[in-house]
């Protein structure tokens, strides 16, 4: 699907989702328009009614009205444009928002996280500005260009003196871009100089603490700041120029237009009023610049589209509706494979059976597919072939909260996701239990209980506030965001994935937590991914993949006494 | 609030820059000369010239109109000239407080170091700068512009500069008015975007996550609520935006219609055609845009310029008084508060080189303690080594002893001098640490290896290079005078780095925080036995259980009941010890390092 179809189909439903608001805009920005319109004649006839000494205050009355109506229309302008866009944008943000959280997660990794905030947060907003956008590009083309026509119906010299002017105001902007992008440059580059050092001290700031060295530090970091001075003050320099230049064009534009109109005035050509009238006229021409502006911010709200419909064209992963029957946790895939991007198949033909209860580990080098069983296992995505069966149940057809009650993964590096640490445990519980506890219990249950089995329990307990300390507030290592991640996936009912989750934990605390999660009453199945052979030594069969297929499966014991097992194993996959 | 701490910051960095300010405001008055004149010699051009019949006198009038505009446009020039005098010192100030202050926090005892403050240098200074400037533009722009405008008028018909300044003076209050409701708004709206910000990039960061754990409903609607606050601000910004429009649109629309109508009445009190045309030129092309401009300015990056600041002036504070005053006050003077309330031991003839006291700390007053009441010393010339499992408080010990936190209570001395109230660069002079996040920062590597002893000669710091096994490293970088870029080293080569830098630092005690955990086994022990080499006292917070094996002593940390000995003593007396132990010589091969005893 291309995206230019996409984006401007995306387009136009945002401009649709502006709803009344983007009518109410219309309607009132063409009203603007024409009063502004009319207004300059008005004025030029009201003044000739003044001047002529006729009392009547037909005119004045309506140059008032119109100014009235001006009035009027600016401060709608303002509502209408600011709910339209507020609506159109944070629509768009649901959509998108739903998606991605329907997309499956192999569709999501393909974009970083801050790219998709970028779209969400940013990206956004600007396309939710195209309803807003259309209108006043199109209404704000009105009088400028009226404008023009007006001036050369009262005398044509009069237009061309006006377009003139715009052309050699357009040129002189043209030359200012130019210039002052080296200085631009330079200030950017050193600021990031400024940025670069202010980093790196940040990341040593134990070391610095300790050596009593932040003066040394801060000079430093602040040395290169006369050099920013000197590219910044050669900025407000090259502005200096350029606008000295503008300031120019622009009034001397309005005194050519006077003095060709005095001509005409001189001539009998025009009234006094009508002179009023150039004048406005003239002005209203020179708006002609402002509107290329809003056509840029056409263009934006363009590009912004393209960039949100880009991920709303993948197909959302479609969900189950079958309960679980029942069963103690019997894992099997049949011919699954899974296939990269690029068509290099990452899984191929792997038939694996878990039994109830049992504990398989999934040893292999980097790059394996490891990860990508473990996924495939508990339906972070399904494969492109083959089956993932629960108990007999394909995963596909499992309903969603079926499906999450009987699976808990844990991962090398969880992200904690919540307001407090408590609500990060949480996660994956009941409405009932995810939150802290109203009273004074320091947690709730199912939480207290998953912490102790995850040997997180003390850790938490340590901080300012316990389960109710904020994340934000609580900078986990990474061996004790392990152990809230495994705390997390602890409640599933009857199979645990754990890829990789306890590699930065010491022996001691590991071996404590296989002991915790062995001897749950409910004795879950697990399929658990390492780089440890005293985990694969711990476990009933070894899973061993090669390069994406399934090279034996045995105890780890038996496999022992195979070199290329054993190599396996060794530190940066070094063989011997 | 931060609004009177914005006016004051903004009031001191104008009156610290009063001479060029002047220069600025000399030039705006030039500027201001088309204004002042555009409108009286429209007139005569009009009456003396244009209506009389006499074009080339109507010509001259304008050619005057063209020469006013040319010197103004020069002016224009020199303005920004002006302004760039003012802005950029102001920069560099904040730029200056926004580096103390994340330099500040960043080292002080319980401080984080937050890497938002790169943001705040490299974006908020930036508004603000941006913001001041344009501020500053358009403020004085109006002030100039308006009053030229307004003395244009009353040169013309003074009785009209009254009907159109009472307008512009209504206008201007309704705005005036608004502006405190404005920049709460504004600073809601951009609180609200951060917030949506944080929240949807926590939950994309875990999108696996929230899928594994089933809690897209939930997390979505979270998110939801975020995208509903956000509209809320932003429908709230566009009233105030509407707000504004009326207060332009009374201030300078009204003016034209005030004129109008009296227009008639004017003509027959004797006021020419020209005049009338005069003052409409002061009105539309004098008062409208100045006003416009400044609502606008004011409105848009005048909010900004508040919002941004009060920011920055909350995240960086001013300097406090330097703890050096108070710590200056008592250098040989009454110990601090509990450390009487463990007794202080007999030291052995060497003197400890460490020696804690019912040591207790917590990270909030709630929480559980990390350290309850530990009590340890370290002989001088002792190897200590700390094991226990993660998160035991082994590096919250380290800090203790280093002072780089404050315990709750008990005391930590440091060859007999109190770790509390010691100046910062005196401690350092009496131990120092090497942190697990090694600090190797852009320059040459002679500089970084010689960051805690500059005077060190080439051949005291290649020693130290070869003592630690870092030689292969210098020569891969070329030497000690190449330059160094940190992101291009490893973590365990960074290290490398740090170690040497320590190994050379005059400090008698050196405290090895996990500070070789990403060396491999072998490099480790080189590191270790170096250091134990060295002379001066080594404590190393063990990240692998081998690091025990080559200490004299080994303290072991885990929950409250930490237990001190030789390696067979815990053996025999703690179980954790024998945990962590066992559990690694349970390990099947390979382990390549053999675990025999230093």
């Amino acid at each position: 699907m291309g995206a230019p179809t996409g984006s401007d189909r995306l387009l136009r439903r945002v401009v649709r989702d502006g709803g009344g608001w983007t009518v109410l805009l219309g309607a009132v920005a063409l009203t603007g328009a024409a009063a502004e319109l009319a207004l300059p004649a008005a004025l030029g006839l009201a003044v000739d009614a003044a001047v002529g000494g006729d009392g009547s205050l037909r005119w004045p009355a309506a140059a008032c009205g119109l100014v009235a109506v001006l009035m009027v229309t600016d401060v709608l302008a303002d509502v209408a444009s600011g709910y339209g866009a507020a609506r159109a944008t944070a629509r768009l943000r649901r959509r998108l928002l739903r998606h991605l959280f329907a997309c499956d997660v192999r569709t999501v990794r393909r974009y970083p996280v801050g790219d998709l905030v970028g779209r969400l947060a940013g990206q956004a907003a600007d396309a939710g500005q195209a309803g807003t956008a259309v209108v006043l590009g199109v209404v704000a083309l009105l009088p400028p260009v009226g404008s023009v026509v007006a001036l050369t119906l009262l005398e044509p010299l009069l237009g061309v003196t006006l377009l003139g002017g715009l052309a050699l105001l357009a040129v002189l902007m043209r030359t200012f871009v130019t210039d002052a992008s080296a200085a631009v440059a330079g200030y950017q580059r050193v600021l990031g100089v400024l940025a670069g050092r202010l980093l790196e001290a940040l990341g040593g700031a134990r070391t610095i603490a300790a050596a009593a060295t932040v003066e040394r530090e801060r000079d430093r970091v602040l040395a290169a700041l006369p050099e920013l001075r000197g590219y910044g003050q050669l900025g407000w320099r090259l502005l200096a120029r350029a606008s000295a230049r503008t300031a120019a064009v622009g009034p001397l534009l309005q005194v050519a237009v006077v003095a060709v109109g005095g001509y005409a005035l001189t001539a009998g050509w025009l009234s006094p009023g009508q002179l009023v009238a150039a004048v406005q006229y003239a002005a209203l021409g020179a708006g002609l610049g402002a509107v290329l502006a809003t056509l840029n911010r056409l263009v934006r709200s363009r590009a912004a589209a393209g960039r949100i419909a880009e991920p709303l064209a993948h197909p959302v992963r479609p969900d189950g509706t079958e309960p679980l029957p029942p069963g103690r946790g019997e894992l099997r895939l049949r011919g699954v494979g899974v296939r990269a991007e690029d068509g290099r198949p990452v899984l191929d033909g792997i038939d694996l059976t878990v039994p109830a209860g049992a504990m398989v580990a999934v040893v292999g080098r980097s790059g394996a597919g490891k990860s990508t069983l473990a996924a495939v296992a508990g339906r972070l995505h399904d494969p492109d072939v083959g089956e993932v069966l629960l108990d007999g149940v394909p995963l596909r057809r499992l309903s969603p909260p079926a499906l999450r009650r009987a699976v808990g993964h844990a991962f090398d590096r969880p992200v904690l996701v919540g307001e407090t640490v408590h609500d990060a445990v949480g996660l994956g519980l009941p409405a009932g239990s995810a939150p802290p506890p109203d009273g004074a219990a320091p947690a709730t249950a199912a939480v207290l209980t998953a912490a102790r089995a995850a040997q997180v329990a003390d850790v938490v307990a340590r901080l300012p506030e316990g389960f109710r300390t904020r994340l934000v507030d609580a900078p986990f290592s990474g061996g004790e965001a392990q152990r809230l991640g495994l705390a997390r996936a602890f409640p599933a009912e009857r199979l645990l994935v754990l890829d990789d989750a306890t590699s930065s934990l010491d022996t001691a605390t590991e071996h404590r937590i296989a002991r915790a999660v062995a001897a749950g009453a409910r004795g879950r199945t697990r399929l658990v991914v390492t780089h440890r052979a005293t985990t694969a030594a711990a476990a009933d069969l070894v899973a061993w993949l090669d390069g994406g297929r399934l090279r034996a499966v045995a105890p780890h014991r038996r496999l022992w006494a195979d070199p290329a097992y054993r190599a396996v194993f060794a530190p940066d996959g070094a063989t011997r | 609030m931060s609004g009177p701490g914005v006016r004051r910051t903004t009031w001191a960095a104008l009156r610290a820059r009063r001479r060029a300010l002047g220069r600025l405001a000399a030039w705006s008055a030039v500027e201001a000369l088309p204004a002042l004149l555009g409108g009286v010699l429209v007139a005569r051009a009009v009456d003396r010239g244009f209506l009389a019949g006499q074009f080339a006198t109507g010509l001259a009038w304008l050619g005057g109109l063209a020469l006013a505009v040319l010197v103004g446009a020069a002016a224009t020039g020199q303005v920004y000239r002006s302004l760039g005098a003012v802005v950029e010192p102001f920069r560099d100030e904040l730029a200056t407080r926004v580096v103390h202050g994340a330099l500040r926090e960043a080292t002080r005892a319980g401080g984080r170091a937050d890497s938002a403050a790169v943001a705040r240098l490299t974006h908020q200074v930036e508004v603000v700068r941006d913001t001041f400037g344009g501020l500053l533009l358009v403020v004085r722009g109006f002030l100039f512009a308006a009053g030229a405008a307004l003395l244009g008028l009353l040169a013309l018909a003074p009785l009209l500069a009254g009907a159109v300044a009472a307008p512009l003076a209504v206008g201007l209050a309704v705005f005036g008015a608004s502006l405190p409701a404005m920049v709460t708004h504004q600073r809601a709206q951009v609180t609200a975007g951060e917030r949506l910000g944080r929240s949807a990039a926590s939950a994309l960061a875990g999108h696996r996550d929230v899928v594994a754990c089933g809690a897209r409903e939930r997390v979505v609607s979270a998110v939801d609520g975020r995208v509903a606050a956000q509209a809320d601000a932003e429908r709230t910004l566009a009233r105030m935006a509407a707000l504004r429009s009326l207060s332009i649109g009374v201030g300078s629309w009204l003016p034209v219609a005030v004129l109008l109508l009296a227009a008639p009445w004017l003509v027959r009190q004797g006021l020419s055609a020209g005049a009338v045309l005069g003052a409409l030129v002061y009105v539309t092309t004098g008062l409208q845009p100045a006003l416009h401009a400044v609502v606008q300015g004011v409105g848009g990056g005048g909010l900004r310029y508040a919002v941004t600041l009060g920011r920055i002036l909350r995240t960086s504070p001013p300097d406090d008084p330097p703890p050096a005053a108070a710590t200056a006050a008592d250098p040989g003077g009454p110990p601090p508060a509990g450390t009487r309330a463990a007794p202080r031991t007999a030291a052995p003839a060497g003197g400890w080189a460490v020696e804690l006291r019912g040591l207790t700390f917590r990270y909030g007053p709630q929480a559980r303690p990390v350290l309850a009441d530990l009590t340890l010393t370290v002989a001088a010339g002792e190897h200590l080594a700390v094991v226990g499992p993660s998160g035991a408080g082994k590096s919250t010990l380290a800090a203790l002893v280093a002072g780089l936190v404050t315990p709750d209570s008990g005391s930590a001395h440091l060859a007999g001098v109190p770790v509390a109230g010691t100046p910062p660069d005196a401690l350092a002079r009496l131990r120092v640490l090497v942190p697990q996040e090694a600090y190797v920062r852009s320059g040459s590597l002679g500089d970084n290896l010689r960051y805690l002893r500059p005077d060190a000669d080439d051949a005291t710091v290649l020693a130290a290079v070869h003592a630690l096994g870092a030689g292969a490293l210098v020569n891969r970088l070329g030497g000690l005078d190449a330059a160094l870029d940190p992101a291009a080293l490893s973590a365990g080569e960074r290290q490398l780095v740090a170690a040497a830098r320590a190994y050379l630092a005059p400090a008698s005690l050196v405290i090895l925080d996990e500070a070789t955990c990403h060396l491999d086994p072998t490099l480790e022990a080189t590191v270790e036995r170096a250091f134990a080499r060295r002379g001066g006292t080594l404590v190393v917070i063990a990240h692998r259980i081998s690091s025990a094996t080559r200490a004299r002593r080994v303290l072991v940390l885990d929950g409250d009941r930490p237990l001190a000995g030789t390696h067979d003593e815990l053996l025999a007396r703690s179980p954790t010890y024998r945990e962590l132990v066992g559990y690694w010589e349970d390990a099947p091969p390979p382990a390549r390092v053999p675990l025999s005893r230093a």
